[in-house]
């Protein structure tokens, strides 16, 4: 697909677009150059902060560059059981929150996309009224529901959880990728003899790989950095996330700030890993032209 | 272009019965019928009954929790706080996200390196990017006014955080940064939703670029912009950490949103009752209903965008 | 139907899905009510020794009394949410540290010294804090370790600002951060955090060396004419002689004053031992001395110290656990040796003899038999002490109303009676 800023109309623009068409191949790598710095310096910040001595980090005045550069908070968070061990969970919590909330909002998307149906606008109000409560104030009942159910402490707790809270966003944004997607291409698959769920999983879901694809980076990251469920219904320190773990690196009476950011970036790298694997299908789904 | 958009307008959905809406519905509704709702109703539980400091519960309040929570003298400031946080943080992240996911949707070198790089403020968890911003803004040993001296622009530390006029733009410019990459992605993939050949057609046609935008982009893209525009009002107004923590050192109440208030009543006032803030907690859910009420009603969205 | 069976296949999967990762998660502890386990909530004092310690402290107590213990370790900032959330789902742990009680006694939810602690431990523990930790004539809160605040100076500083020693009255303290603060170079003379971290420890500090406390005689007296005069000193210091680093009201102690005394840029600052041990070990450069507080009415100096509690619930079946535990805890070689890698101060009789080795300990090992706490036996004082923290950075700003901020201190202590 070629961007539609350079589609001028011919005659009149042609010299100016062709203009723009070579100095676009310098300027826009140097304007990306632009918006990675934005987003990145406070990060690149950080990582110097991970690569002095933790006294410095809060030194007067401030330096950019470490003035003694040590990778030791890299080594020692690395090399520590504890950190691995957060890490391990909030890996294994997060993918599986999220492969839960595809699971569950798929068919949910699909169907209310495609169905009228008595309680839909019901169905998809109580979705999004859900997402009002703020978690600081739900922990509580959180709490006493999954005691009566023998969970505290457990990774199935902290799934269901996330998951539950996640299932809006990719519900409503599947939803709306469904509804775009032209009845003539369903009708088509279903008269070569799909099924209704051969024809959502082969014809319908990969027309929505845009939608998909931001639907599992955020229910992902939303688990990944989930904070307040995980503090209060994980009681062991081998069971608690990165989130909950890493507080342990700055405490009221011992602050080892090198180490909080080192451990802080690290936990960055899966996340940013997996948008990398399926950054591509961002561009796709409905621009290949399915119409036709 | 006018039979491409003539497919996208409103569909006629097929109908259904309610046992086979339970069947494509069930597990979702279970799980968040189980999850949230029900400590949801446990918080209005909450919100009527009278606390000691402990947590332990000592009999019923009627509504004595939200008579004292609709009366306390913090109550408009933090209202108006609230509002100011939410609308400028929500309306400045969908203009610049808007800007920002036509960048990313456009083909150059190196695009992918950058949208790996626009991705980290949003994978980075939250409460530790506030903590990066609060060393940052620091009076004595934050790097904004160490590079602000350097470069001989300021004579003396800006107290970012510490002077009322400056702490409220300061939160609000983090709370922006951090919304954009999740706003951005979602308008990307909105914007790549969008066929190829309405643009096509629309060139043929003569149309110029900010033509195209105005008449095609920004209509089909309204879908995820509505999605965009209430998911960041709920989550702003929800936004707890920033706040936390960038006006953790401030005394009282002058610079808190009604999230922030509600935990202070809670654990770190003189109130210290766990019913109060669950009256604040509900009064903060009503406030975010009525304010996307007002949003939707604004922008239309039923009979525009129904499908 | 075959429609249907598909539709089926879809939820009977998912429900699989769910199913499997609930058995893929950890084995979830049965916490049997009864005396099979106790859960003991622990504050992190530091990452590298509370989770150490308490572990080996957990085996250990699993071998001698066949209970198993489970562990939950909790940030001090999140504390007090967790465990407001266990009591209001009426399942507290068995043992709670915390660092206030008296409410928790009020409520009735605690068991007593006589139920739960052996005779000979309490008669170890130091009267000063048997005092603190009894409520209504009983003892409820059992010290798990102490600290005392001293004044550090950066002797450096004072060698260049020709000042020869730690000053001992209020002029002599104020005239000392005058010449610190005039040295220039982005050093202040006194660093103050009275911003909501802490602030209540630094406000009674200063109360307790000026002849002023939070209650006098059972009687509260927050708005006592020394107290207001004390506090009119603090906020002067900042507002008139401003010795003080920026915006005193709107600083903490972790990440705003003592970090510029760790980098030499204060000359004076309230330090306790984990300063003494950050300056020790990262902060080597800086030559640090500490002496008493400077009195503002000529009296001997007063120690302000601070203690946290370990206090343990009522729940059936689970006293001689309890008690078990306190055993262990107090038991010499447990407590002393955490309090040590902590960096606090013994809690008991013969934790000063086995501290007294220690001379940098000396300077506060002196003071703890007579060691002035803050009324924490008073369930009002966990709401005051709330207040101080949330507001006493306000009356100490530039147009703020000392006076008016001890009244209303005052009146809300007095509501609460």
């Amino acid at each position: 697909m070629t961007s539609p800023v350079v589609a001028m109309p011919r005659r009149r623009y042609a010299r100016r677009a062709r203009g723009w068409k070579n100095a676009r191949r310098f300027v826009l790598p140097i304007a990306g150059l632009g918006v990675m710095a934005f987003f990145l310096w406070p990060y690149i910040v950080m990582l110097f902060d991970a690569l002095r001595p933790s006294g410095e980090v809060l030194a007067t005045p401030p330096t950019f560059f470490p003035k003694t550069w040590t990778g030791s908070a890299f080594v020692q968070v690395i090399t520590d059981p504890a950190f691995q061990n957060w890490l391990k969970t909030s890996l294994i919590v997060a993918v599986c929150a999220t492969v839960i909330v595809m699971v569950v909002a798929i068919p949910a998307a699909y169907f209310t996309a495609r169905f009228s149906f008595r309680g839909r606008m019901i169905f998809l109000g109580l979705v999004v009224v859900t997402q009002m409560f703020a978690p600081t104030s739900l922990v509580v009942g959180i709490y006493r529901e999954f005691y009566d159910l023998g969970l505290v402490n457990s990774y199935t707790a902290l799934i269901l959880t996330d998951a539950a809270f996640n299932i809006a966003f990719a519900l409503w944004i599947l939803q709306g990728f469904f509804a775009a997607i032209p009845k003539d291409v369903e009708e088509a698959a279903e008269l070569d003899g799909c099924g209704r769920l051969g024809t959502l999983f082969r014809i319908m879901l990969p027309l929505t790989l845009p939608g998909l694809v931001t639907a599992v980076t955020f229910t992902f990251i939303a688990a990944w950095n989930e904070y307040v469920v995980a503090l209060t219904l994980i009681q062991d320190d081998a069971l608690k996330p990165l989130t909950v773990g890493i507080n342990s690196y700055v405490t009221a009476y011992q602050q080892n700030w090198s180490q909080l950011f080192a451990a802080s970036l690290i936990a960055i790298v899966p996340v940013v890993i997996l948008f990398a694997l399926i950054e591509k299908h961002l561009v796709g789904g409905m621009t290949a032209g399915a119409i036709k | 272009m006018s039979r491409a958009l003539a497919t996208r307008r409103r569909r006629p959905r097929g109908t259904a019965g309610i046992a086979e809406a339970l069947l494509w519905l069930g597990p979702a509704l279970i799980l968040i019928l189980g999850i949230v709702v029900d400590p949801a109703v446990a918080l209005v539980g909450t919100s009527f009954g009278t606390y000691s400091i402990t947590g332990l519960r000592k009999g019923d309040a009627g509504f004595q929790n939200y008579i004292a929570f609709l009366t306390s003298p913090d109550l408009g400031k933090v209202v108006w706080n609230t509002t100011v946080w939410v609308g400028v943080v929500v309306a400045m992240t969908i203009l610049l996200s808007l800007g920002l996911a036509q960048f990313l949707s456009k083909e150059f070198f190196g695009r992918r390196f950058v949208r790996w790089a626009v991705i980290v403020p949003w994978a980075a968890a939250l409460v530790i990017s506030s903590q990066l911003f609060r060393l940052m803004y620091d009076y004595y040993h934050g790097i904004i006014n160490g590079l602000l001296l350097w470069l001989g622009v300021i004579h003396k530390p800006i107290d970012w955080l510490g002077n009322p006029a400056l702490i409220m733009p300061s939160m609000i410019t983090v709370g922006i940064f951090v919304s954009m990459p999740f706003t951005a992605y979602l308008f990307v993939a909105g914007l790549n939703a969008i066929p190829g050949d309405l643009y096509e057609a629309a060139r043929i046609d003569g149309a110029r670029p900010s033509q195209i935008y105005r008449r095609i982009t920004l209509p089909l893209l309204r879908p995820a912009i509505l999605i965009g525009v209430v998911l960041n009002m709920i989550y702003v107004f929800n936004s707890f950490p920033i706040i936390w923590i960038l006006n953790g050192s401030n005394p009282g109440f002058g610079n808190d949103t009604l999230i922030t208030y509600m935990y202070k009543i809670a654990f770190k006032s003189a109130q210290h009752d766990v019913g109060m803030s669950a009256a604040a907690g509900i009064f903060n859910v009503i406030l975010i209903l009525i304010a996307v009420a007002i949003y939707l009603r604004f922008t239309n969205w039923r009979r525009r965008d129904e499908s | 139907m075959k429609k249907s069976l598909r539709l089926g296949a879809v939820v009977a999967a998912a429900a699989l899905a769910s199913m499997a990762l609930a058995s893929c998660g950890s084995p979830s502890n049965s916490s049997a009510a009864g005396v099979s386990s106790i859960k003991v909530v622990i504050a992190e004092y530091s990452k590298d020794h509370t989770a150490k310690f308490w572990k080996a402290f957990a085996t250990k107590y699993e071998k001698t009394s066949g209970v198993k213990l489970d562990l939950q370790i909790i940030n001090w900032n999140d504390l007090d949410q967790q465990s407001s959330t266990m009591v209001q789902t009426g399942n507290p742990p068995d043992i709670l540290n915390e660092n206030a009680y008296a409410s928790y006694a009020a409520d009735g939810l605690l068991y007593s010294a006589d139920e739960v602690l052996p005779a000979a431990t309490k008669a170890d523990i130091i009267p000063a804090f048997v005092k603190s930790g009894t409520y209504q004539g009983k003892f409820y809160g059992m010290p798990d370790l102490s600290s005392a605040r001293a004044l550090f100076y950066n002797k450096d500083l004072f060698a260049a600002a020709g000042i020869a020693k730690a000053p001992t009255t209020w002029d002599e303290f104020t005239a000392d951060a005058k010449k610190v603060n005039a040295l220039g170079g982005g050093v202040v003379g006194y660093a103050q955090p009275l911003g909501p971290e802490e602030a209540q420890a630094e406000l009674a500090i200063w109360l307790f060396n000026n002849g002023g406390d939070f209650k006098k005689n059972g009687k509260w007296t927050l708005n006592s004419p020394e107290n207001v005069k004390t506090l009119e000193f603090m906020k002067g210091l900042s507002v008139t002689d401003k010795v003080t680093q920026n915006n005193p009201g709107s600083t903490n102690r972790t990440d705003g004053a003592f970090p510029l005394f760790e980098q030499g840029k204060a000359g004076m600052i309230v330090g306790f031992g984990p300063l003494q041990s950050a300056l020790d070990t990262q902060f080597t450069s800086v030559n640090y001395g500490i002496a008493p507080m400077p009195t503002g009415d000529n009296a001997a100096p007063q120690t302000y110290g601070v203690t946290d509690y370990l206090m343990s619930f009522k729940k059936k079946g689970n006293q001689d656990a309890v008690k078990a535990f306190y055993k262990l805890y107090y038991s010499p070689d447990e407590v002393n040796s955490w309090i040590k890698a902590e960096g606090f101060l013994p809690v008991t009789t013969s934790g000063l003899a086995s501290f007294a080795s220690d001379p940098k300990l000396k300077v506060y090992l002196d003071t703890l038999p007579n060691i002035h706490l803050t009324p924490t036996d008073d369930p009002e004082w966990d709401k005051i002490g709330q207040t101080i923290k949330q507001n006493i950075g306000l009356a100490v700003a530039p147009g703020g109303d000392v006076k008016k901020f001890l009244d209303d201190l005052q009146a809300q202590a007095e509501a609460g009676k």
